[in-house]
C-alpha cells in the first residue's frame, strides 16, 4: 500500500509500452478508392463486399462530421494507416505467435485468462485477429466464434444476410468509414436454443502509430439462445492521434438474450468513435455493459431497437475522465413495440480537468403501449477543474407509457469521508473506497471471475492506484 | 439572510430574461408560456423557485427552453414544470442547469413531470446539466406517462366513476404548484382545466 501522500485516484496509464513494429504489410497513409479496393482484394473478398466497401467509401466522403458532442476537429483522415497485416497467417496456438506480440499480451495477461477456462480468446493485434482459440464444447454446440474476415470467408450466407443491415453505411460518417475499411472484429453465431455458459472474449489492441483500427463485429443470437461477449481494450501510448472506429451489430431473436461487456482502456491519444446497435425481437433481452476508462475522446452510445413485443433493453455504463479526456458516452433506447421496457444506469467520474458527458436518447413510438423507461445518471466531480454534463433527449409519442429520468451531480460526501478517516483510514483510501462504492452497481455486473484482464484493469485503475 | 420576497408572474411581465443581482427569495410562475426563459443567478444568497404549468389541448404547441445559470456561488434554484396534455397537443421542453466555475456551493434542481391523456400527444423532454464546479449538488428528474392505473382503480373501488377518478388525480397533479404558491402566501388566478 502506498503512503498517505500518494495522489488520490491516480489513474496512470499502465499499459503504455510499445513493441517495435514488425508488420508484414502496411498500406499507404490516407484513404482513397484504391486503398479500399486494395484492402478488399488482399482479403480476397466476394464481389458484394468490395461493392459494399466502395459504396461506403463514397458515403464517407459525402457525410459531414457530427456537429455535436466532443471536439473532433483534430482528426486528420489523410494521416492514418487504414490497413496493417501483422502476421501472414493466423496462429492457432499461443506458441506460434511472434515474440513481440506475445510479450505485449503477456503484460496484459491474456495467458492467465486462458488458464481460467475461458470459452475462447480472440485477440486482435493491429488489423487482424492473430490468435484465436475456440473451445471444443462451443463447436459441438454449433456456435460460431471467429474473426469477421474468417466469418465472411466461411459463412458468407449468414454474413451477407445481416452485415450492415442494422447500421447501414449512411448511418453516420464513422459507420461509413468503418464499412469502407473494416478489418477484423468478431463474428458470433449462436444457434437456436443454445446457451453459451462461459463468456466469449476478444481482446483488442492498437500497436502501430497513427493507425486507425476499424473492427467490425456481428453477433447473431437465434431464438431462445444466450451469449455473453466481452471486449476489452488497452493500447500503448503514442504521441500522434490515432483513431478507433468500430461498428458492432447485434441481432437478438425471439426470447434470446445477449450481454455485451466492454472495458475500454485506450491510451489518451486515441479517438474512440464507435457505433453499437442491437435489435431485440419479441421477448428478447439485450444488455450492454460499457466501461469507458481510457481514450482521449470517446463518443459511444450503445443502442437497442426494441422491435418485438415484450423486448427489454439495458445499458449499464461507467465513464471515467482524467486529464485531457472527454468521455461523451450514453445510450439509446427506441421503443417500437408494446410491452417493451428499458433501463439505463450511468455512473461517471471526472477528475484533473477531465470532462464526462452523458448523452442519451429515448424514443417511444406510437403503439409502444405499456412500455416503460428508467434512466438514472449519477456523476461525481472530484475537483474544481473538472466538468460533468448530462444531455438526455426524450421523445414520447405514446400515451400508455411510463418514462422516468433522473440525474444527480455531486462531489464525494464530506460526512462519509470524515467518518472513514475517523476510523483511521487514510483520506486517499477513503476516497478510493467511496469511488469504488459509487461504481459498484455496475462493476459487480462484470464477471471478473472469468477474466483476469478485466480484473486487472479494474483493480489497477480503480483500487491499485489509490491504495 | 435577506428576508425580501419577490414574486414574478411571467404571464403578466412579458419579460423572458432575468438577472438576480441581490440576495433574497424569488418566486417565478408561468402558465402555457413558450419561448426561452433565462434566469441568471448573479448574487450569493439568491433563493429562486421557478414554477411552470402547462395545460395543452387541441393543437396547442409549446416550445419552452429554460436556463438556470449559476454565476455566483452559494445560491439555490429550484425549477418545477408540470404539464398535462390532451388531444394532439405537443410540448417540447429543453431545460438547462449551468453551473459556472465560480459558482461553488450551488444547489440547483430541475423537475419536469408530464401526463399524456391522448394518443396524439407528442412530448419532448430534454433536461440538461452542465456543471463546471465541483462543490455543488444538482439533480434533475423527468417523468412522462399516463395517469396511474392503480390510483384510478383505488378511487373506483371507493365508488367513484372512472371519469371522476381521473379528474381528481389530474387536479391533484396540477394543484401541487398552487399549493406551493399558497405556502408562500401568493394568490394567482387559477386557469381552468377540465
Amino acid at each position: 500500500m502506498a503512503s498517505n501522500v500518494a495522489p488520490v485516484l491516480d489513474f496512470e496509464y499502465k499499459f503504455g509500452f510499445s513493441m517495435p513494429e514488425k508488420n508484414v504489410f502496411k498500406s499507404k497513409k490516407g484513404i482513397s478508392e484504391e486503398i479500399v479496393s486494395m484492402i478488399s482484394d488482399m482479403k480476397q473478398e466476394p464481389a458484394w463486399m468490395k461493392e459494399f466497401r466502395l459504396k461506403s467509401y463514397r458515403i464517407f466522403r459525402e457525410k459531414k462530421m457530427p456537429e455535436w458532442g466532443a471536439d473532433l476537429s483534430k482528426i486528420d483522415f489523410e494521416n492514418i494507416f487504414y490497413f496493417i497485416r501483422s502476421t501472414e497467417t493466423q496462429a492457432s496456438s499461443w506458441e506460434d505467435l511472434p515474440s513481440e506480440i506475445k510479450d505485449t499480451y503477456d503484460k496484459i495477461g491474456v495467458p492467465e485468462a486462458e488458464k481460467n477456462f475461458l470459452a475462447g480468446v480472440s485477440a486482435q493485434y493491429e488489423s487482424e485477429v492473430v490468435y484465436e482459440s475456440v473451445n471444443k464444447e462451443l463447436e459441438k454446440q454449433g456456435v460460431i466464434f471467429c474473426d469477421m474476415d474468417t466469418g465472411l470467408r466461411e459463412h458468407p450466407e449468414i454474413v451477407k444476410k445481416y452485415f450492415g443491415t442494422l447500421i447501414p453505411p449512411h448511418d453516420n460518417k464513422f459507420a461509413a468509414l468503418n464499412s469502407a475499411v473494416w478489418s477484423g472484429g468478431s463474428f458470433v453465431y449462436v444457434p437456436k436454443g443454445v446457451k453459451v455458459t462461459l463468456p466469449l472474449q476478444a481482446y483488442f489492441r492498437i500497436n502501430a502509430e497513427r493507425f486507425g483500427q476499424f473492427e467490425r463485429t456481428l453477433i447473431i443470437a437465434e431464438e431462445g439462445s444466450y451469449v455473453h461477449y466481452i471486449e476489452g481494450c488497452t493500447a500503448p501510448i503514442y504521441t500522434t492521434q490515432s483513431l478507433h472506429s468500430a461498428v458492432v451489430e447485434i441481432f437478438v431473436k425471439k426470447g434470446a438474450r445477449v450481454r455485451y461487456t466492454t472495458v475500454q482502456n485506450w491510451s489518451k491519444n486515441i479517438y474512440n468513435l464507435v457505433t453499437k446497435r442491437a435489435k431485440a425481437e419479441e421477448d428478447a433481452v439485450m444488455e450492454w455493459v460499457d466501461c469507458n476508462l481510457g481514450s482521449g475522446v470517446t463518443m459511444k452510445y450503445p443502442s437497442v431497437y426494441l422491435t418485438g413485443r415484450g423486448a427489454r433493453g439495458e445499458v449499464l455504463s461507467i465513464a471515467f475522465a482524467g486529464k485531457d479526456q472527454h468521455q461523451d458516452a450514453g445510450a439509446k433506447m427506441l421503443h417500437l413495440a408494446p410491452n417493451t421496457s428499458s433501463r439505463i444506469v450511468s455512473k461517471s467520474i471526472s477528475k484533473d480537468g477531465g470532462r464526462t458527458s452523458y448523452r442519451g436518447l429515448i424514443v417511444v413510438h406510437p403503439g409502444a403501449k405499456n412500455s416503460s423507461v428508467y434512466v438514472s445518471c449519477d456523476a461525481l466531480i472530484l475537483d474544481e477543474k473538472s466538468r460533468s454534463d448530462t444531455y438526455p433527449y426524450m421523445k414520447i409519442k405514446e400515451s400508455d407509457t411510463e418514462i422516468q429520468h433522473e440525474a444527480t451531480v455531486e462531489k464525494l460526501g464530506e460526512e462519509k469521508l470524515f467518518y472513514l478517516t475517523s476510523r483511521g483510514i487514510s483520506k486517499a483510501d477513503a476516497e478510493g473506497l467511496l469511488v469504488n462504492g459509487f461504481i459498484e452497481p455496475i462493476t459487480k455486473e462484470i464477471p471478473l471471475e472469468y477474466s483476469v484482464e478485466l480484473n486487472r484493469l479494474i483493480n489497477l485503475e480503480m483500487i491499485g492506484s489509490v491504495g | 439572510m435577506n428576508n425580501s420576497k419577490t414574486f414574478l408572474n411571467l404571464n403578466l411581465l412579458k419579460q423572458k430574461k432575468f438577472n438576480f443581482n441581490k440576495p433574497g427569495k424569488y418566486i417565478v410562475f408561468f402558465h402555457n408560456l413558450s419561448g426561452e426563459l433565462i434566469f441568471n443567478i448573479n448574487a450569493k444568497g439568491v433563493d429562486l423557485d421557478i414554477y411552470g404549468l402547462y395545460t395543452g389541448k387541441d393543437q396547442d404547441k409549446f416550445i419552452v427552453k429554460t436556463q438556470q445559470r449559476h454565476v455566483a456561488p452559494s445560491a439555490r434554484s429550484n425549477l418545477l414544470i408540470k404539464g398535462v396534455f390532451d388531444d394532439t397537443s405537443s410540448f417540447h421542453y429543453e431545460g438547462l442547469i449551468k453551473i459556472e466555475k465560480k459558482a461553488q456551493q450551488s444547489h440547483a434542481y430541475q423537475k419536469n413531470q408530464n401526463i399524456i391523456l391522448a394518443d396524439g400527444v407528442f412530448i419532448r423532454s430534454e433536461p440538461f446539466l452542465e456543471i463546471l464546479a465541483n462543490e455543488v449538488f444538482c439533480t434533475h428528474g423527468s417523468t412522462t406517462g399516463k395517469l396511474n392505473e392503480d390510483q384510478i382503480f383505488f378511487l373506483q373501488s371507493r365508488g367513484l366513476k372512472k371519469t371522476d377518478a381521473r379528474k381528481i388525480l389530474l387536479k391533484g397533479f396540477l394543484d401541487e404548484i398552487y399549493h406551493k404558491l399558497m405556502d408562500e402566501k401568493i394568490q394567482i388566478i387559477k386557469p381552468k382545466y377540465d
